[in-house]
């Protein structure tokens, strides 16, 4: 089933093309890795989905419901989450009010008490190994922590999908697979796409998606599974030969 | 009973505070006023600690609140003594109306203002209070730069000895009932949803946006519970113990300097903190006054920048880090 | 019929002569915030400064406005770079609402030793000038002088933005901060120098403002120059020093038409509702366009 659609989606400023005439579809549970280097479009892309820009020409539709000109806040109750490259938790709440947060402005959240949305806060920093810090200010954690945070504020939320802004960039080889981990099982076990944002094929990519789309100057290059993707000898060029890392 | 106190519990220092000032008041010679002037401190501190604090949104213009409060409360006296109505009633419409017109006045503002992000929507407030002013001067509505007084209409409404009793008593205990009130409410809104998107919007609008938060929609329910309460105080403190209103008085920048001040010394965004920031700067007023009146600006505007700069969550925020994990932490907030 | 004209042309002359004064006065606001994308809401009150500066200058030493403006505006980029070094440069990086409230405060204070110094009651001077017929209209020299020294700062400031290296690093600072940093342009630096010329700024059109309007002078008179400043800023763009001087000729030209046209209207308070027509334009720029109506450079 079709959970995310983007059709012939366009986006210009001024007089440059950032997303020319991109189309993909995403299935549920499925996870995606959009990949390209820097001006190649994919953050402009991410920002039409998630609905900080509107897009000029083309539809998107989430679950069905047509949600191109939709502000953000619309898009979360949906079921579409969002987490950033660089952890944007709300420091001076406490680590469990951040994800309750999610919770609350989610997908269940008009059915949820603020306590039971406190409670499952715990469920899901119990799930990203947070407990410990439940009751410290957000702003105190390390950057590695920060990030969990904001996997588990995004988990929170119950998605249907969610949006990964290059979470692992910078990131110890260690760090990264524990942290594939983790999405993998939670995106298996609660149902949940992923589309992760990432600057070229690596070893997080690898792991996580099954299917990677390849930007390039705005436009779709190649959609593909990921082993496919990396044997593509266009591929292989628009990185100038570079092999993927190790 | 442990979730009801976790929950509530934060409002009892602050009632505890209030009861204090109250008996201070009644029980010790003279200090009736100073105890007013106090909670007229500790209401106005709460009220914008509603706005600011919770928002981190910062009005300029927020006595207009107050000055339209305070119109209310004047025209429902002056209006229906002239009807011939008397008695409480026509305070009640009064309140109703120090309620209403503030509530009709930042829903205006709001609309245009809200929309705006931080510096813009400071931008826009600077002249409401001035403007409001000159629109009553200028088109000569309620009388314009004549203002209104409305003794004997009070007088009459009431007769002579429950006037008196209210100028002199009564208005200050509702006074008080206003703050309290306005504690709750906040208290209220700290452990709802409002509170958290409140949160949320103020630490990272952005953030808050993509996490599914209508920010708008909570900004204007801060900005007109605020202005609600304002209204009342104006309403309550102004019209009722003074009963006359002129615009420049009313609408004067210097009540929207001391809320400031107020709620910055305390600390921002904390229950307490209004009520702290109030007692120091009301105290330091009222004793500054007797060795060098007119001094308490000076003196606070440097403190003012130095919390912005060293203290940016005044003395509640000090004393949260210090009881932090402790048992105590659950009754300040 | 020609009489009105004739009317209406001197009245359109004395709004732009008046604007022009408004505008220098709004430049060193839309200079701090282009650069530090910090909002001055004490912004009045530095006008204020200015006219003290100007007053005392006259009073207690017989020293013409005329020289009170290079003065002023020294006494200005002193007191910016002391503030700026003092809380500004500490703020950049924090919430808007501290820079917001740190202004703000920082107007207070200034309102308040002014107010220790001079006490607070309403001064003025007397620059006694004559008159000058200009044709379309008949203005005091002062006026003349006041629009005058307006045109030529603000010529001044286009020079400096556009022909030396301060200048251009400035711009750059505006257009792109990370940029800059890249070219290697001191960062820290062009903000101090933006802060304490746009304070200086401030202070000059204090001076040239007295010469307008000679009396009135107390420690409260900010003020409203704050809420004239910030219509003008925003009709010019808030980050462009120009937009904000053709944006106070605009304004300028409205508040002298409105109070005529209001004067002409039985049962109303003419200042008091240009006052609020004032309030009015804020309202309405911010609503239809909030990056301004008039495009600066």
């Amino acid at each position: 089933m079709s959970l995310l659609k983007l059709e012939k989606v366009t986006k210009r400023f001024g007089g440059l093309v950032a997303v020319n005439n991109v189309s993909l579809e995403i299935s549920e549970g499925e996870r995606l890795g959009i990949v390209g280097p820097n001006g190649s479009g994919k953050t402009t892309l991410f920002n039409l989905i998630s609905g900080v820009h509107i897009p000029d020409e083309g539809r998107i539709t989430f679950r069905g419901q047509d949600i191109t000109r939709f502000p953000p806040y619309k898009r979360a109750p949906l079921g579409l989450g969002r987490t950033f490259q660089i952890p944007r938790p709300f420091a001076s709440a406490t680590v469990r009010e951040n994800v309750a947060v999610g919770a609350m402005f989610g997908t269940l959240g008009k059915e949820l008490s603020v306590n039971e949305c406190l409670e499952l806060a715990d469920h899901y920093l119990d799930f990203m190994g947070l407990r410990a810090h439940a009751d410290k200010q957000a702003g105190t954690l390390t950057p590695v922590e920060k990030k969990l945070l904001e996997i588990a504020r995004a988990l929170a939320m119950k998605p249907r999908l969610i949006l990964m802004d290059e979470a692992m960039a910078g990131m110890h080889p260690k760090d990264i697979d524990k942290m594939v981990r983790l999405i993998q099982e939670v995106s298996d076990r609660e149902n949940i796409a992923v589309v992760a944002m990432v600057e070229h094929i690596m070893r997080a990519v690898l792991g996580l998606a099954q299917r990677v789309v390849v930007l390039h100057q705005g436009a779709k290059l190649v959609d593909s599974s990921t082993k496919e993707a990396l044997n593509d000898p266009r591929v292989v060029e628009v990185y100038l030969g570079h092999p993927p890392e190790e | 009973m442990g979730k009801r106190l976790s929950t509530y519990g934060p409002f009892i220092p602050v009632l505890a505070l209030y009861v204090i000032i109250f008996l201070v008041g009644k029980g010790v010679q003279g200090m009736w006023q100073v105890m007013a002037m106090l909670t007229f401190y500790c209401a106005l501190g709460q009220a914008f600690n509603i706005f600011l604090g919770m928002t981190g949104y910062v009005d300029f213009g927020y006595v207009a609140f107050l000055g339209v409060g305070t119109y209310g409360m004047a025209l429902s006296i002056t209006y229906l003594a002239h009807q011939g109505m008397t008695g409480p009633a026509v305070i009640i419409i009064g309140f109703l109306l120090a309620l209403i017109f503030p509530a009709l006045l930042s829903m205006a503002v709001g609309a245009v203002a809200l929309r705006l992000r931080g510096a813009y929507f400071a931008i826009a407030t600077i002249g409401v209070n001035e403007g409001f002013r000159y629109l009553i001067e200028g088109a000569k509505i309620w009388n314009g730069s004549e203002g209104m007084i409305f003794t004997s209409e009070l007088n009459q409404v009431l007769g002579r000895d429950t006037a008196s009793g209210l100028s002199t008593f009564w208005a200050d205990v509702y006074l008080f009932i206003i703050a309290a009130l306005a504690a709750l409410v906040t208290l209220h809104f700290m452990r709802s949803r409002i509170g958290y998107a409140l949160t949320a919007l103020r630490e990272d609008e952005d953030a808050a946006k993509v996490m599914g938060i209508n920010v708008t929609k909570y900004k204007i329910i801060a900005f007109i519970t605020s202005a609600c309460f304002a209204g009342l105080v104006g309403g309550t403190s102004w019209a009722l113990k003074t009963p006359y209103v002129f615009p420049p008085e009313v609408f004067e920048i210097h009540y929207t300097i001391e809320a400031i001040i107020i709620v910055l010394l305390g600390g921002a965004g904390t229950l307490m903190g209004p009520v702290i920031g109030a007692l120091i700067y009301g105290l330091s007023k009222y004793y500054l006054s007797i060795i060098l009146p007119g001094f308490q600006l000076l003196i606070f505007a440097p403190i003012i920048i130095v919390i912005i700069i060293a203290f940016p969550d005044g003395v509640m925020g000090v004393v949260k880090q210090r009881l932090r994990g402790t048992s105590l932490a659950r009754f300040i907030e | 019929m020609s009489m009105l004209l004739e009317q209406l042309a001197g009245n359109l002359f004395q709004g732009l002569v008046l604007g022009a004064v408004y505008g220098m006065a709004t430049m060193g606001l839309s200079l701090i915030f282009g650069v530090l994308r910090i909002v001055n809401v004490g912004h009045g009150a530095f006008i204020m400064v200015g006219a003290f500066v100007t007053l005392w200058l006259f009073t207690a030493l017989g020293i013409s406005p005329l020289v009170a403006v290079p003065v002023a505006f020294v006494v200005g980029l002193g007191l910016g770079f002391i503030f700026y070094y003092t809380a500004i440069k500490k703020l950049i990086k924090a919430p808007e609402l501290a820079s917001l409230l740190a202004t703000f405060s920082i107007g207070i204070l200034l309102e308040e030793v002014i107010k220790l110094i001079f006490g607070s009651e309403f001064r003025g001077y007397n620059w006694a000038l004559p008159k000058i017929d200009l044709g379309v209209t008949v203005l005091p020299l002062s006026k003349l002088y006041a629009c005058i020294g307006s045109i030529i700062i603000a010529l001044i400031l286009y020079l400096w933005f556009n022909k030396t290296r301060a200048g251009t690093a400035m711009r750059s600072v505006v257009e792109d901060t990370e940029g800059a940093k890249v070219c290697g342009v001191n960062v820290d630096r062009v903000y101090a120098n933006s802060f304490a010329i746009g304070i200086g700024l401030t202070l000059a059109s204090g001076v040239l403002l007295t010469m307008f309007i000679p009396v009135g002078i107390n420690p409260y008179m900010g003020g409203s120059y704050t809420l004239k400043a910030f219509v003008i800023a925003v009709l010019g763009g808030l980050t462009s020093p120009y937009g904000a001087f053709f944006g106070g000729l605009v304004f300028g030209l409205i508040e002298n038409g409105s109070y005529t046209l209001f004067a002409l209207i039985p049962g109303v308070e003419p200042f008091a509702l240009t006052r609020f027509l004032s309030f009015l334009m804020l309202l309405v720029i911010l609503l239809i366009r909030p990056t301004g109506i008039l495009k600066g450079k």
